[in-house]
Parts: C-alpha cells; sequence; structure tokens
C-alpha cells in the first residue's frame, strides 16, 4: 500500500528543459526514503512536487489515490509536512510561536488555540528536545539547534507523511547524527513516513529503508540501502569511483569516494614565506568575542584543516587570518609581521581567500570575473597586462574551466561555479590559501575533485593551505595538520592520524566514531556514528513497533 | 535580487576584447562596446542637430549649420546659438550626469532599483532650491543652493548608515527615510507659500531645461569633465565590489575608501545636473538598465555608454515635451510618463523571480 505516489510526473521551471520526465515513484509506507543524487539531478524538485508545492507539467503526485493538487491546501497540510532547504523564519518569533505555526492546518480563522493544539506543540518540543528554549527566539539558536526547532514545526503538524529536504546541510557532524537518530527515532515509535532529500550517501544508508538513487530528472536504482550504495551504483549515479569499507563496531558499510590525486605525495620543502601564526588572539564580530586566547603556528607550505563543531569559531579565526576581521587583542601574523600593517595591495598578493559569500553579478563571464583576483596587481591606469592573462589563463587551467571562459557565471552549474572561485582566488597568485568550508552545497564527486585539486596545488606549488572542514574523513585525508576548535578554544593540534581519536572526537564534537583504514592511504579514516545523547535503543534497526504500526493503519483508515 | 538582464553577450565564443598597451598605461578595451558608443554618439550628433531646426521658427539643417560655423549674421545666428544651442546641450549633458549617477549607486549597492532620486540626493537639492524661492531670495545663486542641498544630505545619509561600514541595504533604507523627509518639508514650504513662488517652486521641482544658458552649459561642463572620467577609473573598482564584499576585501580593495569615493562622485554628478535643469525624474533609474541590456555588464566602457544614452533620453523628452505635444510641458514631465511604468515593469520582473 502505498499514500503518496508520483504518476509519470515531467516538472519543469517554466523552460523548455524539463528538470524531471515521466518520474515514477512509490513512497513505502512507514519507511525513511532517502532521495540521493549529484547537484542539479531534481531531488529537490521532485520533494516539492511531492509535498504539493509544485504541479506537475504532465502526471500526478497522488496522495491515497486523489490527485493531490486538486485537494485544498489544509486538508493535504494535514496529511503531510513538508521542511524546505533553509527555511526563513520571521524576525523575533520564538520556537514556540514557530511551532504553534505547524498547526495552522488543525485550526480555523478565529479559533484559539485548542487543548489538542497546545498538546501537540508540546510533544513536538518535547520529540526534538526543545521544551527548555522554548521562549528563545528563533533567530538566536545555533545551527543545530534552529533545525530541531524548524523540525518541531513541522511534527506540531501532526502528519503521517515527512518530507525534508537537506535537513542536515549546515550541521555539524553531531548535531547531523541527532538529526538523523530524532527522524529514525520518529519512523520507528511512531510509524512516520519520511522521505529525505540528501547529498551524504553515508548519512542516507545509515538512516534510510529506501534509497532512490536520481541522475539528470530520473530515478537510476532504488531499494534498500546495502543494494543500491554499491560502488557500480556510486560510478553511475555520481560519476565516482568509490570503495566499500565495512566498519566491524556498528556492522555498517561506508562508501568512501576514490581521490584521482597522489596522496602519498610527500610534501616540497618548506618555503620560506607563507607562515601564519597567532598569539594570544582574541577575535569575534562587535563586541562579542567569539575566539579566545588562541595561540596556533600554521606551517608553511602544508595543508592544514581547522575543525571543530558549529560556532567553535573556526570561520572566524580563517576570517582573522584574512584580515577581515580586525583582532580585538592580540596578535594574527603573516611572516612575521601583523596582518592588520600589511598594505591592502601587499597583503592581497601573498593571501587569497576562498569564503562562502561572494555573489554573482548579472552577466558577468567567468573570464571577468577570474580576472577581479588580479585586481592586487593592477592599477587604474595600468588595468590590464600580459602577466595579468598568463596568470588568468594558467587559473583556468588549473581548475580545468577553460572550455567556460566566455559563458556567464550565472549560467553554469554549482560545481562548476565553485571551480571558479577557486580560479580567481589562484589568480590572485598567492603563497598562502585560505578556503572557507570548500565543499559544502558540492555532491561527493564535485567534494573530491575540489579538494583533489587544492592537494595539488600545495604537493606541485608549496602553497600554504588552510582549510575549514567540515567532514572529518575528509580531512584526515588530506591534512598534514589539523587544528580542533571548540568553543572558540584551540583544544589540540597535530596530524590526523595523532590527533583524531574516537576519544577526542567524543569530547570534542559529542559524537561517538569508529577508525577504518583509508583504502587509499592506509591512513585511518574517522566515521562519525550516532549521537552519543541519543537513544541508542530507539535508533537500532528493525521493525516499527506494534503500537506504531497500528497508529498508522488507523492513519490510513481515517483518509480512505 | 538583482534583476537579471538579458544580456546578449555570445556564450561561447571570445567577446571582442583588445589589449591596448601605451607605455605604463595599459588596459583592454571591447571593441563591441567601443562601437556602440559611436553608434550612440552619432545619434546623439543627429538628434541634437534635429532639434535646432524645430521650433516655432524653423530652420532648414543648412541654416542651423551656416548659424553655427559663423557665415550667417542674424536673426538665425542668435536663435541658433543664443537660445537652442545652450538648450541641447544642457539637456544632453545633464541627461548624462544623471544617468552616470544612477550607475554608480546601482552597482555600489548592488541594487537595481536604487538611484539618486529614491535614496534621497535629489530630495535634498529640492528642498533647499524650494527653501530659497519661497523665502524670496536671489535667484543667481539657486545653482549652488540645490548643489549644496544634495551634497548636504548625501553627508547626512553616508553619517547615518555608518555602523563601522556601509551595508547596502542599510544605506538604501536611511535614503528612503530622508526622501520621505525632505518631500514632505519641500511639500509643506510649497502649500506655505504665496501662489507666484509656489509656482515657480512647483517648476522648479519638476525639471526643466526650457531656460537653459551658456552658463548652466559651463557649468554642466566642468561637472563632467571632472567626474566622468574619474567615474569611468572608479568602474575597474565598482566591478570587483559586484562580487561581494568579502571578496572585494579579500583580492586587497580598500572598499569603504572606495565606497565612499563612489558615492562622492555619484553625488556630484547628480547634485551638479539638479544644480541646472531641477530634478528630472527616473533618467538615473531606467539607464543603466538600458545601457547594461544592450551592452552587457557595467564596465568603463558601458558607463560611457549609460552616459550618452542618457544624454539621448533627456535630449529626446524634451524635443518630445516641446514639440510633439499640443502644450510644451516640462522635460521632467514626459520622462516622468516614461518612466515610472518602466519601474513599475522592473518591479514586477524583480516580483516575480523572488
Amino acid at each position: 500500500m502505498t499514500r503518496l505516489h508520483a504518476d509519470e510526473i515531467t516538472l519543469s521551471y517554466g523552460g523548455p528543459q524539463a528538470v524531471i520526465r515521466d518520474l515514477t515513484l512509490k513512497v513505502p509506507d512507514g519507511a525513511v526514503t532517502a532521495i540521493i543524487g549529484p547537484n542539479g539531478c531534481g531531488k529537490s524538485t521532485l520533494l516539492r512536487a511531492l509535498g504539493r508545492l509544485m504541479a506537475p507539467q504532465r502526471g500526478a503526485v497522488l496522495l491515497d489515490g486523489h490527485t493531490i493538487h486538486r485537494q485544498s491546501t489544509k486538508e493535504v497540510a494535514r496529511q503531510l509536512g513538508l521542511l524546505p532547504q533553509q527555511p526563513t523564519a520571521p524576525d523575533a518569533i520564538t520556537v514556540e510561536e514557530l511551532v504553534r505555526r505547524g498547526r495552522y492546518p488543525h485550526q480555523s480563522i478565529l479559533q484559539p488555540l485548542s487543548r489538542e493544539d497546545r498538546a501537540a506543540v508540546e510533544r513536538a518540543l518535547e520529540i526534538t528536545g526543545m521544551t527548555d528554549l522554548r521562549r528563545h527566539p528563533v533567530d538566536e539558536l545555533s545551527g543545530g539547534q534552529r533545525q530541531r526547532a524548524w523540525i518541531a514545526m513541522a511534527l506540531a503538524q501532526e502528519t503521517p507523511l515527512l518530507l525534508l529536504d537537506e535537513p542536515t546541510t549546515y550541521l555539524d557532524i553531531a548535531h547531523q547524527q541527532e538529526i538523523l537518530s530524532l527522524l529514525r527515532r520518529l519512523n520507528r515509535t511512531e510509524g512516520r513516513t519520511i522521505v529525505l532529500v540528501l547529498h551524504d550517501v553515508n548519512a542516507a544508508a545509515q538512516v534510510s529503508d529506501h534509497v532512490v538513487a536520481m541522475r539528470d530528472g530520473a530515478i537510476v536504482a532504488e531499494g534498500p540501502p546495502e543494494r543500491v550504495v554499491t560502488p557500480e551504483m556510486m560510478e553511475t549515479v555520481f560519476g565516482i569511483a568509490c570503495d566499500i569499507v565495512y566498519v566491524p563496531e556498528t556492522d555498517r558499510l561506508v562508501s568512501v569516494p576514490r581521490s584521482s590525486a597522489a596522496l602519498t605525495a610527500e610534501p616540497l620543502p618548506t618555503p620560506p614565506i607563507g607562515r601564519l601564526r597567532c598569539d594570544r588572539l582574541c577575535c569575534g564580530y562587535g563586541q562579542r568575542c567569539i575566539v579566545d586566547q588562541a595561540r596556533l603556528t600554521i606551517p608553511a607550505g602544508r595543508v592544514t584543516a581547522i575543525v571543530g563543531p558549529n560556532a567553535s569559531g573556526k570561520s572566524t579565526l580563517l576570517r582573522t587570518f584574512a584580515r577581515l576581521l580586525k583582532p580585538m587583542s592580540g596578535t594574527a601574523l603573516l611572516d612575521d609581521r601583523s596582518v592588520v600593517t600589511w598594505s591592502h595591495r601587499k597583503f592581497a598578493q601573498r593571501v587569497a581567500l576562498l569564503s562562502q559569500d561572494a555573489a554573482v553579478p548579472d552577466g558577468v563571464t567567468v573570464e571577468d570575473l577570474v580576472a577581479v583576483g588580479r585586481y592586487p596587481y593592477q592599477r587604474w591606469y595600468r588595468q590590464w597586462s600580459h602577466d595579468d592573462q598568463q596568470a588568468v589563463d594558467e587559473a583556468l587551467a588549473a581548475t580545468g574551466v577553460e572550455h567556460l571562459r566566455w559563458k556567464p557565471v550565472d549560467a553554469i552549474s554549482g560545481g562548476q561555479r565553485q571551480r571558479v572561485w577557486l580560479a580567481m582566488a589562484l589568480a590572485q597568485q598567492t603563497k598562502v590559501l585560505l578556503l572557507d568550508e570548500p565543499t559544502t552545497f558540492l555532491d561527493i564527486a564535485h567534494q573530491v575533485e575540489m579538494l583533489d585539486l587544492v592537494w595539488n596545488l600545495n604537493r606541485r606549488e608549496g602553497r600554504t593551505i588552510v582549510m575549514v572542514m567540515h567532514d572529518l574523513s575528509q580531512a584526515c585525508r588530506y591534512a598534514d595538520h589539523i587544528v580542533v576548535m571548540k568553543d572558540g578554544q584551540i583544544v589540540t593540534t597535530g596530524t590526523p592520524a595523532a590527533v583524531l581519536t574516537p576519544a577526542l572526537v567524543r569530547d570534542v564534537f559529542g559524537v561517538e566514531s569508529s577508525v577504518v583504514d583509508d583504502p587509499m592511504t592506509g591512513r585511518p579514516l574517522i566515521i562519525p556514528e550516532q549521537a552519543v545523547t541519543a537513544d541508542a535503543a530507539v535508533a537500532e534497526r528493525g521493525g516499527p513497533p506494534a503500537a506504531a504500526a497500528q497508529r498508522s493503519m488507523e492513519w490510513t483508515e481515517q483518509s480512505a | 535580487m538583482m534583476a537579471r538582464s538579458t544580456s546578449p553577450s555570445p556564450e561561447t565564443t571570445p567577446p571582442s576584447v583588445r589589449f591596448v598597451q601605451l607605455g605604463e598605461v595599459a588596459f583592454r578595451v571591447n571593441t563591441r562596446v567601443l562601437s556602440m558608443i559611436g553608434v550612440a554618439l552619432v545619434v546623439l550628433v543627429a538628434l541634437g542637430a534635429w532639434a535646432l531646426t524645430l521650433g516655432s521658427f524653423r530652420l532648414s539643417l543648412q541654416a542651423v549649420i551656416d548659424a553655427l560655423t559663423g557665415a550667417h549674421a542674424g536673426d538665425a545666428r542668435f536663435i541658433v546659438r543664443d537660445l537652442r544651442l545652450p538648450r541641447v546641450l544642457t539637456a544632453s549633458f545633464v541627461g548624462a550626469a544623471l544617468a552616470m549617477s544612477g550607475a554608480i549607486f546601482q552597482g555600489l549597492v548592488r541594487n537595481p532599483l536604487v538611484s539618486p532620486d529614491i535614496i534621497g540626493v535629489n530630495a535634498g537639492a529640492s528642498f533647499a532650491a524650494v527653501f530659497w524661492i519661497v523665502t524670496g531670495q536671489p535667484s543667481p545663486l539657486l545653482p549652488l543652493i540645490a548643489f549644496a542641498g544634495a551634497v548636504t544630505t548625501t553627508a547626512a545619509i553616508y553619517l547615518l548608515s555608518w555602523r563601522g561600514n556601509i551595508a547596502g541595504p542599510r544605506l538604501i533604507l536611511v535614503g528612503i527615510g530622508v526622501n520621505a523627509i525632505l518631500t514632505a518639508l519641500t511639500t509643506g514650504l510649497v502649500v506655505r507659500a504665496n501662489i507666484y513662488e509656489a509656482s515657480r517652486a512647483l517648476h522648479w521641482t519638476t525639471g526643466s531645461v526650457y531656460a537653459a544658458t551658456w552658463g548652466d552649459v559651463r557649468v554642466m561642463v566642468v561637472v563632467l569633465a571632472v567626474l566622468a572620467p574619474v567615474g569611468v577609473g572608479l568602474m575597474w573598482a565598482l566591478r570587483v565590489i559586484q562580487v561581494g564584499d568579502t571578496t572585494a576585501r579579500s583580492v586587497g580593495l580598500p572598499l569603504e575608501r572606495t565606497r565612499l569615493a563612489l558615492i562622492l562622485v555619484g553625488c556630484a554628478l547628480s547634485a551638479g545636473a539638479v544644480a541646472v535643469a531641477g530634478p528630472i525624474g527616473f533618467v538615473a533609474l531606467m539607464v543603466p538598465h538600458i545601457a547594461r541590456m544592450i551592452a552587457g555588464p557595467m564596465s568603463g566602457g558601458v558607463f560611457i555608454v549609460t552616459g550618452v544614452l542618457g544624454a539621448l533620453l533627456v535630449l529626446g523628452a524634451d524635443m518630445v515635451g516641446q514639440h510633439a505635444l499640443p502644450v510644451s510641458v516640462p522635460v521632467g514631465v514626459v520622462t516622468g510618463a516614461v518612466g515610472a511604468p518602466y519601474f513599475l515593469f522592473l518591479l514586477y520582473r524583480a516580483n516575480t523571480r523572488v
């Protein structure tokens, strides 16, 4: 029996090119379904159509056999909750007010909050662990708490079907695990049907009963995770070779993408310039000090990864080294000179930053954008030179975007765009390259591609690389040196093998993890498991308890 | 929420870019934009020549040329040289200055719905000028007072927006607030004034070039000669600001200094135009969009295109207002009548994309 069913739907955003063509999907009831696929494959579009946010051009989405777009919004909202990617809350709204809005489909105009509504809100707050934060404004919460508040709102809606678009982006590994086990628990104890769009394949395999793999607007494979997440399937879906590694502690299979870089290459001899150091550094935004008394030396000519939970001050530290933030006290030094005393131009000739918040101007071509990186070498009367042309050509070649040179930046895909930003930083021809989470928004193949590029820049040219990273196993693989931060403090530094142990990951991130050997390098890889705080018993795999099954039956009867 | 302009730039073929070097001076020029400037200038000269022939005393093109070269003495010479030519030149220069000012402000705050008439620069000039008129002060000083009003208002907006740095949205909101205050005060002055002064004040705030003199032309020549080259130079930095504050700073752009320079140039261009012709509406808002649509993303060259198109628009609007309608109306009325619907169209497009 399938309550939610996409029947040969074709979806497009008005253009001649359909994003999804003749797709059929039967969402299994009472299961967790994960939709995976590369950037731009149409997974979010499919979820929006399933959630009645988008009407298909052809075909229909059926809820209990009726076309979903012919039913009233409220009627659908009683059956089906949808949490979009990065929702925005109205200013200054509290958690409780936000969660109450989830009751909207059950209320009518002017009707006060009923006892039922109150109970549902309480329950949603409790399940998500937000009861203590109920009077807190949503915009003051941390990323993980905010995501939980939104999930609570979707829960208060008390729908048997719950659709979520990338509920774990922006979250650190602990919060990711927390959200995943929460969803798992909702499914197991209450029998809710959950559909998730995820870009992390391992998270999908960990949480779901049913995996739907998409590519180019079509379903390539679907079935239980162990059947879908195979090396062959990863190659067809994402276009990247993977090794599947068995984790004995938790009886899990984890896919580890292969890198095309020579990961065992030794670094070049230490260059004389490109050294970053800070001493008793305090920095932050406005009056608020985020990084406190940091003392750190970043080895020149090596790859350094800064890791830590959300809000631990990683990006703040990086931005202070990039002199976007002024130190409140203490010093940040580039080659033994305080970063703030360097001239704008000289500093930009030595340090480049790849940030996350770059804007794309209208109609500007890739070459024009990369040429912006040449700014520190130019004057208003000398706006271009042969050196500029050569640097831009080299940067385009190094990042493999030469063929896109004359395309407008707003017309290329996300993965390509990220490479263009990197090319811009490369055109700056600096000894030091700072990267702030360079792989967010990228699918696994593009992530590996990006990190391989950065790796080669270091091993071939000896540039000093500092990356703020999210994914611990990637940090293990690519970094020579790891900096672990928590609550604005530097917890420890050293080589990945020495620093990243399950004990440290538990202390810093609050997450259990297991260590497996990297099939490519033989070095250890850290694989996060469920959050320490989560109730392990309910997160266990197994059939839904009888009560939940019965509840799910009742829902079916009510709606039929 | 940048409205995406339908830039016609080819996707796979290289644009026609040439590298020019003269000793230390070196830059790239887009020959397509260059030829566009040429074409627009030719059209402008042709339109100007046509404008010189029009009027209650019709002249042939030959008569106009004779009058200009001085081969002919008499009425025609007086009409062309002292009445029509200053008006044509003033309209063109005012249009160019307003359009360039709009391009600078739109690029600066990365918002296509901004122009000096929306963020209060022109309202400042109007308030000062109307105050001057209704209090019966000597009129030769009027342009100077209007200029001072615009500059003072811009300074106030800049200082009110300053919070350690200038954020685009904040600048716009402060500007809109200041604009509202000044507009209300101006209206207050007008309704309290006697009928003769009120009518003069109202006429001034509509924007017109009908009594343009060689003095006006001289003011505009100075304004453009100084500020237009600076504006072209600053476009190099503006292009970097467009990529976002963080990126701009990380490639070594002194962000706040550059922003201040851009605001000063944009304000002075607008203030000069308003001082001479009054606040002619919508030119600053509209022309940069047209320029981007036909010539591509903003650059030094496209900035010049913007100026020439602005000149074309105001000159054309003045000709329509003067000759094509049953009664002659000030140029500000014509640009407003075309500009307001275009503004609504822009808003509509920006909305559909959100």
